[in-house]
C-alpha cells in the first residue's frame, strides 16, 4: 500500500505496542538549560543513566545574555540555570556545547549545522519548535521535561500515531526576496489558525516549497507548532543532501546513506493523506501579525481589521480579536503600514540562520535605523555569527546602528536580558506574539528579516516589495 | 469539590499559563506563584486548593515548558476543564500527573460559570454543578491515559 513520507519514518521506529499507543525509538535527543533540570534530578533519585549520551545533544540558548561573552552573567538565577547544565552533563556523559564553544546557539539551529539532524530520524528536544528539523525529512516534536527524563533513560517515547495532514504551496511566489518563507507560514496559519493541524503531522509539499532553501524549508517547518501540529517535515532532496555532507556529526558513511535517503523518504504516488489543504503561492505577499496570536496576521497592503469582519459571526473570535487589539493598542481600520514601531528583533529559531542576515543585511543598501527605533540582530549560533562576520555582515548592521549580539534565544521569548519594555512595540522575526512574550506588557509583531530591516529603517512598517 | 476560575477564551497559551521569565526557577511553589499572571496577576492570591479552571479551545498552546501544568497543581488547581487542549501540554499535564486536562462540550463551558462548585467523577464521566445542580459529560479519557493517570503519572505507569 502507498504510503506517507511520515508513516515510513513512524513505521521504521516502532519498536512495540503497549496498550494501544506505539512505543518509538528516537534516534537524537536535544537538550537544553530550561526544561532538563528536573528531568536530570528525576534520573538521579531513580538512580538511573543516560541510556545513550552518544545521541544525546546539550547547548544553553534560552536564558543567554546576548552581549559580550567574556562578563559574567549578573542574573544569578540564570547562572546556577546554566552551571546546572554543565554539572548534569559532566555527570551523566552527555556533549555539551557551552557558552565559551564554538558550535554553541540555539538548539534547533546548531542541529542541523552540525549534522546531527539527519533524514529520516526521529528527534525530540525539551522544546516545541523541534519542529524545525523535519525540513530535513526527520519526525522531529517538541516535548515536557517528564518525557525528556523518559527518554533521556529509555531514548524511547510512547505516542499515539498522528494523523497525516498534506499542505501544499503550488506555482511560484512573485518576489523572491520580498516575499519569503516567513510569509509562506504565515498565510497557512492565518487561514488554518492556531488548532488547524491538531493531532497531525504536517507535510509540506508543492513546488514553493521544493523551490526554498534549507534555511527557509526550516523557517516553514519551525512554525508547524503555532498551527498545532505535533511536527511539519518536508520529504529530503539534493539541496537537503547537499547542506549536511560534510558536515562536524554527518555519518561517515554518508553516500551510502544519500542513496538509501533518496529510494525511501518520499511519499508514494497514490499514498493518501488524512487531511489536505492548498494554497497558491503567487497569491502570498509580505504578512505582518497584529493579534495576539500568529493567526491573527494581515497582508501588509492591508488595515488592522474590525473585530466583527474578522471573527465572520463567531463571538468567541470577536470577543478574542477585541481583547487582541486592546492589548496591541491598536485600532481597526489602521493601515498596517501606518504602524509605528519601538523596536525590532531579528533572530530565533525561526529567521537567525545565515540566509536571514544575508537578506536583512541586504535591505539595509546604507541606510540607518530610525532615530527612535532600537534594533537587535541576535545570530542563531557562533558558527552563524562567524560565517556573518566573514561576509562583513556585521558591518553592515553596525554601520545601520543596528546593535550585532552574542547567539542566543535573545528577544524571542523573555527569559534573558533581552526583552521589551511594558508598552513597547516590535517588529520581530519570532514565532509567537502572545501576550507578554517579549516582556511582560511588550506588542510583538511578526514578520519577516526583510520585513523587520525595512520596517527599523522607515520606522514603520512598510511594503518591501517596493524596495527591492 | 472546588470551585471554577473561568476564562472565557480560546488559546490561553503558555507564556501566559508562566511567564518565560519564570522559567529560570526550580522550585515548585516559587513557580507556582506566577500561575496565570500574563492574563491574571490576582490568580495566585485567589485560587483555592482543588479549584478548577474553565477555559475554550485549545488551552495550552505554545511552548513545550512543563512549567505551565507544575505551576498550574502547585498552586491547588486540580483540573483544567476545556473544550480542547493543546497536545504537549496535555502529555505533560498526565505524564507528570500534575492536573487532570478535561475536555468539556460547548453546552457544558456555557453553563459553568465562575466560583460554580463542581465536582468530578472519572468513573461516571460526569462533572456535577452543586450550585447549579447539573450533571454534565466529560470527554472520556482513553485507556492508556485512564491507566497512566491511575498510576500517578508515566513513570509509575506499568503496561499490563
Amino acid at each position: 500500500m502507498p504510503q506517507t513520507l511520515f508513516e515510513k519514518v513512524w513505521n521504521s521506529h516502532k519498536v512495540t505496542e503497549i496498550d494501544g499507543r506505539t512505543l518509538i525509538y528516537i534516534d537524537r535527543h536535544l537538550v537544553h538549560e530550561v526544561t532538563s533540570p528536573q528531568a536530570f534530578d528525576g534520573l538521579r533519585i531513580n538512580k538511573r543513566r543516560v541510556r545513550r549520551p552518544d545521541l544525546t545533544f546539550a547547548t544553553m540558548d534560552h536564558n543567554v545574555p546576548t552581549n559580550n561573552r567574556s562578563l559574567p552573567i549578573i542574573d544569578q538565577i540564570s547562572a546556577i540555570q546554566i552551571k546546572t547544565l554543565e554539572t548534569n552533563c559532566k555527570e551523566f556523559g552527555i556533549e555539551l556545547f557551552d557558552l565559551h564553544s564554538p558550535y554553541q546557539g540555539i538548539v534547533h539551529v546548531i542541529g542541523p549545522e552540525l549534522g546531527i539532524t539527519l533524514p529520516g530520524t526521529t528527534i525530540v528536544c525539551g522544546d516545541s519548535h523541534t519542529s524545525t528539523h523535519g525540513a530535513f525529512g526527520a519526525f522531529a516534536l517538541g516535548i515536557g521535561t517528564s518525557d525528556v527524563e523518559h527518554v533521556l533513560a529509555t531514548q524511547c517515547l510512547v505516542m499515539d500515531k498522528p494523523k497525516t495532514f498534506e499542505i501544499r504551496v503550488d506555482g511560484k511566489r512573485k518576489h523572491r526576496h520580498a516575499i519569503t518563507a516567513k510569509d509562506i507560514i504565515l498565510s497557512i496559519i492565518k487561514k488554518i489558525g492556531t488548532a488547524g493541524g491538531t493531532g497531525t503531522v504536517i507535510e509540506y509539499r508543492g513546488e514553493a516549497i521544493s523551490d526554498l532553501s534549507m534555511d527557509e524549508r526550516m523557517t516553514v517547518c519551525n512554525m508547524s507548532i503555532e498551527a498545532g501540529a505535533r511536527a511539519g517535515l518536508i520529504a529530503p532532496d539534493n539541496k537537503t543532501f547537499d547542506y549536511l555532507k560534510g558536515r562536524k556529526y554527518a555519518p561517515k558513511n554518508y553516500d551510502d546513506l544519500v542513496n538509501s535517503w533518496k529510494a525511501d523518504l518520499v511519499t508514494d504516488n497514490g499514498a493518501k493523506f488524512d487531511k489536505t489543504f492548498a494554497i497558491s503561492a503567487s497569491d502570498i505577499v509580505p504578512q505582518v501579525s497584529w493579534g495576539t496570536n500568529p493567526a491573527m496576521t494581515s497582508d501588509v497592503t492591508d488595515a488592522v481589521p474590525y473585530p466583527d469582519e474578522y471573527a465572520k459571526g463567531n463571538k468567541s473570535q470577536e470577543d478574542a480579536a477585541k481583547k487582541a487589539l486592546e492589548y496591541m493598542d491598536l485600532k481597526p481600520g489602521t493601515q498596517i503600514t501606518d504602524i509605528k514601531i519601538d523596536r525590532v528583533f531579528i533572530g530565533s529559531c525561526t529567521n537567525a540562520r545565515l540566509q536571514d542576515l544575508v537578506e536583512a543585511a541586504d535591505v539595509i543598501h546604507g541606510r540607518k535605523a530610525s532615530p527612535n527605533v532600537r534594533v537587535m540582530v541576535v545570530p542563531g549560533s557562533q558558527q552563524v555569527k562567524k560565517q556573518a562576520e566573514e561576509m562583513g555582515l556585521d558591518k553592515i548592521f553596525q554601520d545601520a546602528n543596528f546593535e550585532w549580539r552574542e547567539s542566543g534565544c535573545s528577544m524571542c521569548l523573555g527569559m534573558n536580558p533581552d526583552i521589551l519594555s511594558r508598552g513597547e512595540r516590535c517588529a520581530s522575526t519570532s514565532n509567537r506574539n502572545f501576550e507578554g512574550r517579549q516582556g511582560s506588557g511588550g506588542r510583538t509583531h511578526l514578520v519577516s528579516p526583510v520585513m523587520a530591516a525595512a520596517a527599523a529603517i522607515a520606522g514603520h512598517f512598510v511594503d518591501v516589495r517596493e524596495w527591492f | 469539590m472546588g470551585k471554577v476560575i473561568k476564562y472565557e477564551r480560546d488559546n490561553i497559551d503558555t507564556d501566559v499559563i508562566l511567564p518565560g521569565t519564570y522559567l529560570k526557577l526550580h522550585d515548585y511553589d516559587e513557580i507556582a506563584k506566577h500561575a496565570m499572571e500574563g492574563i491574571d496577576p490576582n490568580f495566585h492570591a485567589r485560587v483555592k486548593k482543588g479549584d478548577f479552571i474553565v477555559a475554550g479551545k485549545n488551552f495550552g498552546c505554545g511552548s513545550s515548558r512543563e512549567h505551565a501544568p507544575i505551576a498550574l497543581s502547585h498552586c491547588g488547581i486540580k483540573a483544567v476543564l476545556a473544550l480542547s487542549f493543546a497536545r504537549i501540554f496535555y502529555r505533560n499535564a498526565v505524564d507528570g500527573a500534575f492536573l487532570l486536562p478535561i475536555e468539556i462540550d460547548e453546552a457544558a463551558y456555557k453553563k459553568i460559570s465562575e466560583n460554580d462548585e463542581l465536582e468530578i467523577n472519572t468513573d461516571k464521566n460526569e462533572i456535577k454543578n452543586l450550585t447549579k445542580n447539573e450533571t454534565y459529560p466529560m470527554k472520556p479519557f482513553s485507556d492508556i491515559i485512564s491507566k497512566i493517570i491511575a498510576a500517578g503519572g508515566l513513570f509509575k505507569y506499568k503496561p499490563d
